[in-house]
């Protein structure tokens, strides 16, 4: 009974907390405790979410991302702080740490102040760049808010981005119009596949120093397109870090702005949506992936029986069946995925390297998941092989299946009989033909009489 | 730039005073682009004007060791003026990669940028297309910004230079693979095969005419059988038997149901086999073989 009930309790809790498919505790590190009202409405999207939002200074003794050697939160939202760096207990290490074990960041910059080294640092870490003196500021003199920023072009007004490439899906996309205030820029190394850029400056944007009264032409680091207002690191073990350009966009002054580009109409802002889709993504609410059933049996026409369902051993040239399920998470529940347009789920073969890659077909779909599968012929080659599916994409957690099976060679009884090969029919016909031989003599032998007689006779 | 600050409200009242006379416009005039090839003087290779508001119709050619030059002068309105911005932004609409390149702007508004082909990224030099050349002019204030395509750039490439390759990791689909299977073993043609079997089955009526024409024939197997048919008959049997468990052998039987069977037989055959050539021995001694 007891057990029931902890079990109900248990259903209960999941059913309350299950927003994130990682956790609910969040910590936010805010530099004073002024600052917080000026994100009243994130923070109330964000408990409204499910999140156990829970706030630290980072110069606080008692601000501590372990506990007892592991994480005590689920997920970090790091606001700029106003001091050089973040503190003695985030410092790049302690951060990276945090990712490895799985805990997700949204790390916010501003363009205001100069990016502490400390920061700088740690976004070295994961192949993200700031630029050489930390202070710049992306100005775009084609989109800009004219009511806000009509003199100083630094408030960027930028589409949702859409797909980032056509085999990739979007997970920011939509209508409207963000603001984006003072943005500092991230450059991103193109040499690592685990960085993407999320949303990026348009072509006509630039940064510069701000400080500086006109950039000399050799100071301008990079420019258009590949300025990143926000990018995005998803780590090997699929924790995500997202670094946000602008810090102010967050607030609930720009979630409920009306901003204005030149020569265009006056449109209120989606900041509010676009922030949500952002920590939806970073703290795994979206463009999560799991992996259902995997079954993979020999090829029949009618069901399976439930014996002949994942085989240790395969022989070689057998017509064999794979499948896997997959479902997505979405916001509060699991449903089923769908490979993005181009995109394709590879299965792949292999004995150290694939003999097989081939595309996986949605063959069927339950309320939660699709059910992935192909069919293939075994290699002609014996030995220890795996089925694998490595799926890793942008903006998707990774999935990693290897079920290792034995391919065992043909079975002294499995061959073609030999009158069945045309080739040996020559050899069969001698053997019987040596065979009557022997009887024919065998016979003359014991019952010839001798034919010397004969042979006297005629001589 | 305390001056322009200062008086950007009055401006602004202005504007907002008159929308017709709205803000001024930022543009350039006498622009030129000009491609000079390695080793040629001040005035040779491609050079040409080009205005704000038409761009040149023909794509401007630009080779291996080539540098291209563009000049120009941006004005506010019709005033010279140095800008915050001004670019040369090249772009490949086909993949919509943009790279800029800063004019070095005097305070004059006289500007000027020169590159070559190294300073491209790889991307750019293997295009079927012409790439987009733009100029992009703009500051801070109410002043309307310029970017309008200016010119064509074709990059052309000296086609027995190697591309330089750039090797990035994405993570995507990979190409696939379908595992190449040996040839399944083949046969001669039917009939060579029938020919064959043709000749090797002839060679035993060869064999039998041989030996009726050298004098073989069963006379002695009336008397065999009068003296000691059972062992005659019995051994004879019991070959025919082996040759036959031999077949089941070959067609279905595995090797436990063969040697139990080929015991029997074979125990058959010896005790049936001594009685069978005692017989014959019989004969010899008698003389008659």
């Amino acid at each position: 009974m007891r057990w029931c009930l902890a079990l109900f309790l248990c259903c209960f809790l999941a059913a309350v907390n299950a927003l994130s498919s990682s956790g609910s505790r969040l910590l936010v590190v805010l530099d004073e405790s002024t600052d917080k009202s000026l994100y009243s409405t994130l923070w109330s999207d964000l408990e409204g979410r499910g999140y156990d939002v829970s706030f630290k200074s980072p110069k606080s003794d008692k601000l501590s991302l372990f506990q007892h050697g592991e994480r005590a939160y689920d997920h970090l939202l790091i606001l700029p702080p106003k001091s050089k760096g973040l503190g003695p207990n985030l410092t790049p290490k302690n951060i990276l740490d945090f990712l490895s074990k799985d805990g997700n960041i949204v790390l916010a910059l501003s363009g205001k102040a100069s990016t502490s080294s400390a920061i700088s640092s740690l976004l070295l870490e994961i192949d993200i760049h700031l630029s050489n003196d930390r202070s710049a500021v992306v100005v775009d003199h084609f989109n800009y808010d004219t009511v806000s920023a009509a003199e100083k072009h630094d408030v960027l007004l930028l589409q949702r981005p859409g797909q980032l490439r056509s085999d990739v899906k979007a997970f920011f996309d939509g209508e409207g119009i963000l603001a984006l205030p003072r943005v500092a820029p991230q450059t991103l190394s193109s040499d690592s596949a685990l960085v993407v850029p999320i949303l990026q400056a348009p072509a006509t944007a630039y940064a510069y120093n701000p400080k500086e009264e006109m950039p000399a032409a050799e100071d301008i680091e990079a420019t258009g397109s590949q300025l990143n207002v926000v990018s995005a690191m998803q780590a090997r073990n699929s924790a995500r870090f997202t670094v946000l350009g602008s810090v102010e966009a967050l607030e609930d002054k720009w979630f409920s702005a009306s901003v204005k580009a030149p020569g265009g109409k006056t449109t209120p802002t989606v900041n509010r949506e676009f922030a949500k889709q952002l920590t939806a993504w970073t703290f795994k609410e979206t463009g999560v992936l799991k992996v259902g059933k995997i079954e993979h049996h020999l090829a029949t026409d009618g069901e399976v029986a439930a014996e002949d369902l994942n085989p240790k051993i395969y022989r070689i040239k057998n017509e064999t069946v794979f499948s896997i399920e997959i479902s997505e998470y979405a916001y509060d529940k699991w449903v089923p995925f769908e490979v993005p347009g181009e995109d394709e789920l590879q299965l792949e073969f292999t004995m150290l390297s694939p003999f097989h890659r081939l595309a996986l077909e949605p063959t069927s779909r339950t309320e939660t998941s699709t059910v992935y599968s192909t069919q293939f012929v075994t290699p002609d080659q014996h030995g220890i092989f795996s089925f694998r599916i490595n799926y890793k994409r942008p903006f998707l957690t990774n999935i990693e299946e290897k079920h290792e099976v034995t391919v065992r060679h043909f079975a002294h009884d499995e061959y073609p009989r030999s009158w069945a090969i045309s080739g040996g029919w020559v050899w069969i016909a001698g053997l019987w033909s040596v065979i009557g031989g022997f009887l024919a003599f065998v016979i003359v032998w014991l019952y010839s009489a001798p034919a010397a007689d004969k042979v006297k006779k005629t001589q | 730039m305390h001056l322009w600050q200062a008086t950007l409200p009055f401006c602004l009242l202005a504007s907002a005073a008159l929308p017709v006379a709205a803000a001024s416009a930022w543009g350039f005039a006498d622009a030129t682009v000009a491609v000079q090839p390695k080793g040629a003087g001040i005035n040779g290779g491609f050079k040409e004007q080009f205005t704000s508001s038409k761009p040149l119709s023909k794509p401007v050619a630009f080779a291996g060791s080539d540098t291209l030059r563009v000049i120009l002068t941006a004005q506010e309105g019709s005033s010279a003026k140095r800008p915050h911005q001004a670019f040369l932004l090249l772009k490949d609409t086909q993949s919509g990669l943009d790279v800029s390149y800063p004019f070095m702007v005097k305070e004059n508004g006289k500007s000027r940028v020169e590159l070559t082909q190294k300073e491209l990224p790889v991307q750019f030099l293997s295009l079927a297309e012409p790439l987009d050349a733009r100029v992009v002019i703009g500051s801070f204030g109410s002043s309307e910004a310029y970017d309008s395509s200016v010119f064509k750039l074709s990059v052309e490439r000296d086609p027995n230079v190697p591309l330089p390759t750039v090797e990035t990791a994405r993570f995507g689909k990979q190409p696939e693979i379908h595992h190449i299977f040996k040839d399944s073993p083949s046969n001669p043609p039917i009939i060579i095969t029938l020919a064959f079997v043709a000749a090797v089955g002839a060679t035993l009526p060869v064999l039998a005419g041989l030996w009726l024409f050298l004098g073989a024939n069963l006379s002695h197997l009336p008397t065999a059988l009068k003296s000691a048919p059972l062992p005659h008959i019995i051994f004879l049997g019991s070959l025919f038997a082996f040759e036959g468990v031999f077949f089941l052998y070959y067609t279905s039987w595995n090797l436990f149901q063969l040697l139990p069977a080929a015991a029997v037989v074979g125990v058959v055959a010896f005790v049936s086999g001594s009685r069978a050539l005692g017989e014959v021995q019989g004969r010899r001694l008698a003389g008659l073989r």
